[in-house]
């Protein structure tokens, strides 16, 4: 490679972004700056959480007390749970004190849960209000932040990189980071705290009833851990037979004349019903493995049931007597709790395990975003660059070979010369693949050249400010940009510095006022998405008076080849002869009228101007040019 | 009831698997509210003994008892479970397998002119989605829902065992709660599918603003661009906290509902209590069923709209399953052995159907097309965009549905002619010059799957392909098609062209075959046409006029109509609409671009 700067180099390889992403703590650091701004919402979310989480665990708590106090009392209680009762007590006797005897103290008890109920219903809302609210501003700045990062790469990028690889990247990657907000690091927290918390409360109760009933939790883990592997798989199975059988169904609905004029009919039935085959093969080994699964699930906690029933409520109870058994904290109430927070105890255990896949997927997802950030790969504006003078707009092409980057063993471009003096019209004409279009690229520096250089108004166009250059020498493209808005709005391109009558007084002198007369609204009719309202014509003449409202010194013009109407033709041609009257203008023609009223015409072919001079002296000439021209007349 | 009765077809075929299904599903709603009673049962009996000291020994055998009782109801309970979700899960897999297959089936036989009326993407959406959707109908919906029904039944009896008036109040919350649910339930799918929505917007968006970088860089469009894209950003997160919104409501009202029911409870046992003949186990019991009850009920509105969301796609599918047909060949005769090649078209009309919902007009698409083409003679077709042509080649490769003695093939009406026998005489190439995700090789003789190896590279050299061929990485067997080598526009059709060639039919349709092949290969292409199917008959619709100098015969259709017909030059003589056309082409074009270039700026 001829290049000087070793980033070219770099840019011939693809980039890989599809490469798995660990979750690690650079990975996460990265992550906590894109939530950092989040940060008062997260944590009140987080505060939330562990109050919710806590009220959660006082309901049963208030049954068992209720259950020992009045619907079944013992003897007498000892141990820390008769201070748990104790202290309610005195709260009972607190509120008799108030609102005297007369009221039952369940009803007491009643309230208490009512008033928690409320409070949980509050807390969890906001708790889930936030993180979701933290979540999606996140997401927003980082999804513009990706946005403003891919304008700034290079067409380098942009010539080996599918946009809809880039489009993925914005949407469906940074969605799945969504996920690390909903469902991600702040509800683990709360899942950990929570199954902590049963324990400790549990423990606190009881701990040789605790240790029995956690018993389960071992093999609970283990049994799911090993069920939920063969989900997984057969899931993956499954996925991806079908997005294969939905794959072969888009392409025989697309080609179903093909198979029948074919006549393959029945061999395609037979082939969808072997893919369909195979995905009910998958489908059903998930339906085993998940009915598996949430069978033993149940039945675990069933188990657990009967574990607590008949330690706690079977041996403990006659080796000691129900005298002591109360002492020990083992009552009617508190072998309630135990069962009712058991019933709790696995649903976050499966969360948990859940989630955890969650997070890779995000994380993955999360690194792909992060490294289509890193990626570098611009056009550099060189430090101090200053654009010269206003001289006209001369164009001056030296020497000029190039490659794309990502076709180096091909030169398009094989050594340009020409210039262009201010106020001179240029045509260009050439085969396909002769690089004509590249020319035009290159003099607004969509890329850099190979070799040589280009000047406009005497300097390198490497040497200009950027924006500076595209200013001065604006693109008349094929395509016209034209997006849902005004005429008006279309023609500004919300560029404030061009006022609204300056801007229609362009376009009068291009007779654009003659065809918006016929709108309704005039200038204020509305342009569909893409100008789908519009003729090929039309959307040229905006296109022109667009160009001419900004007012460049240069217009480079790629000839739009669709079919226009004859009206319509005659006033872009008198709308071109005005937009290009005193200044440089570059054109890829198209057309035989703009060719034959060119001051000048470039042939290229394969990468080398072969023949310049106007349409007469070519033809005079007898070459190349007058070629083309007579193949074309020929051919009639 | 309506969905049952037509689901009723569907699960005919495996009604004892869902009876099997049905009787698991009771036992196993019955094993699980069992042992909440049994545990009441329990405790109350413990406590008794205990209370006197006579009995005292006793208690830990009865809580043992009870506790062998509960681990045994416990593994039957899951044995009934999994073979209810076994059974049912199952079998509404292989209803929805036997529907896609039904589907896919039926379109194979359907005509071309019902892929016009829906899109491909509607299609596979039927195929896809809607199938998807009644899968959930026939499998976990309508297990959610008879269960949540058994559930609701057995409790509820146990329950009023207990006190039918507690009972009574205890239940008052629930109706609401169900209510409040199906409400936000609306709200979060409508919420979602527009998220949906303007999420497909943003990226359009994305895809407009990154496939046109280069224009937006000369023109300076970076900032106008970034503020139209947060525009859509912004609109997608307000829809997304809308949901979200709904959601963070619904998710902890149907936790309160349990404690909501829990407080009922306590209050509705003071009189028990204040009379001192409460039984403390069949409280815990009563309140473990509310929760039993309470859990499920928060999914109610959910599931609600999957119901009708299932039903209206078995609707759609249904409307698929019975689109008649087409081509009726009931008159058919023996085999089509071999075709001479001369075909008739005897007055011919074609209607157009209406798109879905009757929109759009049923127009004429051909009247009264009449010509005779005697074998190895060539046929040109011209006419401007949408006046028919494409809809004439259909008709003659016969895919297209018409009246009765109006094609006639070798002097008999293609009614009475065997379809397949038929179509595989008749080598047809579409303008979409479609390739399927295959190797090069199997696409090439997909319409004749025997085809020796001569023939094919015979074909290759006929379509100008083994320039192409050397490129390809490798070579016959390189996988082409969408997921494939990404061919070029020209290589597509020439391949297309190629795999009519491989078949050796005796008519040869081509729908504006050689569009993006230049001028020069094309030419080569059809002498080379000439050399190998001399006695093919040949139908070549065109746009480039020059391709047809050569043909026997030119119809110029217009509006459906055949408007002049003859030769090339005497048509050119005549001045009307085929001079016209022969003009604008020769002025109009461009000296300096051929046709390949189109196809490269569009692509750009």
């Amino acid at each position: 490679m001829t290049t000087s700067n070793g980033s070219t180099v770099r840019a011939t390889e693809a980039i890989d972004f599809d490469e798995k992403g660990k979750l690690d703590t650079s990975l996460f650091r990265r992550l906590w700056q894109v939530m950092r701004p989040q940060r008062g919402l997260i944590a009140t979310s987080l505060v939330l959480l562990l109050l919710n989480q806590s009220l959660r665990i006082a309901q049963p708590l208030l049954v068992a007390l209720a259950i020992d106090l009045h619907l079944a009392p013992p003897h007498d209680l000892e141990g820390r749970w008769a201070h748990v009762a104790e202290a309610w007590k005195s709260l009972e006797r607190a509120v008799a004190g108030v609102v005297g005897t007369s009221v039952h103290p369940l009803v007491l008890f009643a309230a208490a849960i009512g008033v928690l109920v409320v409070a949980e219903y509050f807390a969890r809302r906001g708790q889930l209000w936030l993180l979701e609210l933290a979540g999606q501003n996140a997401l927003r700045t980082l999804r513009m932040r990706v946005f403003r990062h891919l304008q700034r790469l290079a067409s380098s990028f942009y010539d080996r990189t599918p946009v809809g690889r880039l489009i993925g990247r914005v949407t469906t990657d940074i969605e799945a980071l969504q996920e690390l907000f909903s469902t991600g690091v702040v509800t683990i927290l709360g899942d950990l705290v929570n199954v902590g918390v049963m324990t400790a409360v549990l423990f606190l109760v009881n701990g040789e009833l605790a240790i029995v009933s956690l018993c389960v939790v071992p093999i609970f883990l283990f049994v799911t851990t090993f069920v939920r592997r063969h989900v997984r798989r057969a899931q993956d199975r499954f996925v991806s037979w079908r997005s294969r059988m939905a794959a072969f169904l888009h392409e025989h609905i697309v080609g179903m004349s093909i198979v029948q004029s074919s006549t393959r009919e029945r061999d395609t039935r037979d082939r969808f019903g072997d893919v369909t085959g195979e995905m009910l093969d998958s489908q059903l080994s998930v339906v085993r493995w998940e009915s598996t699964l949430s069978a033993l699930i149940e039945m675990l906690g069933s188990f657990t049931t009967a574990l607590i029933l008949w330690y706690g409520g079977g041996m403990v109870a006659e080796s000691l007597g129900a005298q002591d058994a109360a002492g020990a904290g083992l009552t009617v109430g508190t072998l309630f709790f135990f069962v009712d927070l058991m019933g709790r105890f696995f649903q976050p255990l499966t969360d948990l395990s859940l989630k955890v896949t969650v997070l890779q997927n995000a994380a993955s997802a999360a690194s792909k975003v992060f490294r289509l950030l890193d990626h570098e790969e611009s056009i550099a504006e060189r430090e101090g660059a200053r654009a010269p003078a206003p001289a006209g707009g001369r164009i001056e092409f030296r020497g000029v070979r190039f490659r794309y980057p990502t076709r180096p063993d091909e030169e398009v471009l094989r050594g340009i010369d020409f210039t262009i003096e201010p106020g001179e019209r240029v045509a260009v004409v050439g085969a396909t693949g002769s690089g004509k279009s590249t020319i035009l690229r290159l003099v607004t520096r969509l890329y850099d050249v190979t070799e040589g250089a280009i000047l406009v108004d005497g300097v390198d166009v490497r040497d200009w400010p950027l924006q500076e250059l595209r200013a001065r020498a604006a693109v008349v493209h094929q395509d016209v940009f034209l997006f849902e808005g005004s005429v008006l709005d279309n023609l500004r391109l919300s560029r404030h510095e061009i006022a609204p009558e300056a801007a229609i007084a362009s376009a009068t002198r291009l007779h654009l006022d003659r065809v918006v007369a016929r709108f309704d609204g005039g200038w204020d009719a509305l342009v569909a998405e893409r100008g789908k309202n519009l003729s090929a014509g039309e959307r040229q003449l905006i296109a022109f008076s667009r160009t001419m409202a900004a007012a460049p010194e240069i217009v480079l013009m790629d000839e739009a080849t669709s079919n226009i109407d004859t009206h319509t033709e005659e006033l872009l041609s008198e709308g071109i002869d005005e937009l290009l009257s005193s200044r440089t203008s570059l054109t890829i023609a198209h057309r035989l009228s703009t060719i034959r009223h060119s001051d000048r015409i470039l042939v290229v072919h394969k990468g080398l101007v072969v023949e310049e001079g106007s349409h007469d002296e070519l033809m005079a000439r007898g070459g190349r040019y007058r070629e083309l021209y007579e193949r074309q007349y020929d051919a009639g | 009831m309506r969905t049952l009765v037509e689901l009723w077809p569907w699960f005919r075929k495996y009604r004892w698997t869902y009876a099997l299904g049905a009787v698991a599903l009771v036992a196993a709603v019955v094993l699980r509210l069992w042992i909440p009673t049994r545990l009441g049962q329990a405790i109350d009996q413990v406590r008794d003994a205990l209370s006197s000291p006579d009995t005292a020994d006793g208690a830990g055998a009865l809580a043992a008892r009870a506790a062998v009782a509960i681990v045994g109801a416990a593994l039957l309970g899951a044995i009934t479970r999994t073979t209810s979700r076994l059974t049912i899960l199952g079998a509404c897999r292989l209803v929805t397998h036997d529907m896609r297959q039904a589907i896919y089936a039926r379109l194979t036989e359907l005509p071309p002119s019902f892929y016009l009326r829906l899109s491909s993407g509607q299609l596979l959406s039927r195929a896809l989605n809607d199938v998807q959707n009644v899968q959930g109908l026939t499998g976990p919906v309508l297990m959610y829902i008879s269960e949540t029904a058994l559930l609701f039944g057995v409790a509820i009896t146990f329950m009023v065992g207990i006190d039918p008036l507690m009972t009574g109040i205890v239940l008052i919350p629930f109706p609401i709660f169900v209510w409040r649910s199906r409400q936000l339930a609306r709200r979060i799918q409508e919420g979602s599918r527009q998220a949906q929505d303007s999420l497909g917007s943003m990226s359009e968006k994305l895809g407009e603003s990154l496939g046109g970088v280069q224009v937006v860089k000369t023109m300076g469009l970076e900032e106008f661009e970034s503020r139209r894209f947060g525009e859509r950003v912004d609109a997608y997160r307000d829809l997304q906290l809308d949901v979200a919104r709904a959601r963070s409501t619904l998710m902890p009202m149907m936790g309160a509902l349990g404690g909501v029911t829990l407080a009922l409870a306590l209050l509705l046992s003071i009189p028990a209590v204040v009379r001192g003949d409460v039984e403390v186990g069949q409280i815990a019991a009563f309140i473990i069923y509310l929760q039993l009850l309470a859990a499920p009920t928060g999914a109610l509105g959910f599931v609600i709209s999957s119901l009708q969301r299932g039903a209206a796609a078995l609707d759609r599918i249904d409307e698929v399953l019975e689109e008649p047909p087409g081509f009726r060949t009931e008159m058919a005769g023996a085999p089509v052995e071999d075709v001479e090649g001369r075909i008739e078209l005897r007055h011919l009309s074609v209607r157009g159907t209406p798109g879905v919902g009757g929109e759009g007009a049923r127009r004429e698409l051909l009247s009264d097309v009449s010509f005779e083409l005697e074998p190895g003679r060539t046929l040109g077709v011209v006419g401007r965009t949408g006046a028919g042509k494409t809809t004439l080649a259909r008709v003659l490769a016969r895919l297209e549905e018409i009246a009765d003695d109006t094609y006639l093939v070798d002097g008999t009406p293609v009614e009475r002619l065997d379809l397949g026998g038929l179509r595989r005489r008749i080598g047809y190439v579409p303008q979409d010059a479609f390739l399927f995700s295959d190797t090069l090789r199997n696409n090439l003789t997909y319409g004749a799957p025997d085809a020796p190896e001569e023939r094919v590279l015979e074909a290759i050299e006929i379509a100008q392909l083994h320039k192409d061929l050397d490129q390809l990485p490798e070579g016959l067997e390189t996988v082409v098609g969408e997921r494939g080598v990404n061919l070029s526009g020209g290589q597509r059709q020439r391949v297309a062209l190629a795999r009519a060639i491989v078949k050796r039919p005796s008519i040869l349709i081509l729908d504006d075959t050689l569009s993006a092949v230049d001028t020069d290969t094309a030419a080569a292409i059809l002498s080379g046409l000439q050399r190998v199917l001399g006695t093919c008959t040949t139908v070549i619709v065109a746009h480039r006029l020059s391709t047809l100098r050569r043909a026997d015969l030119v119809v110029v259709v217009e509006d459906g109509r055949v408007v002049e017909r003859g030769k090339h030059d005497d048509l050119v003589r005549a001045g009307g609409l085929y001079a016209t056309l022969w003009q604008s082409q020769e002025e109009d074009g461009n000296p300096f671009q051929d046709p390949a270039e189109h196809e490269e700026e569009a692509r750009r």
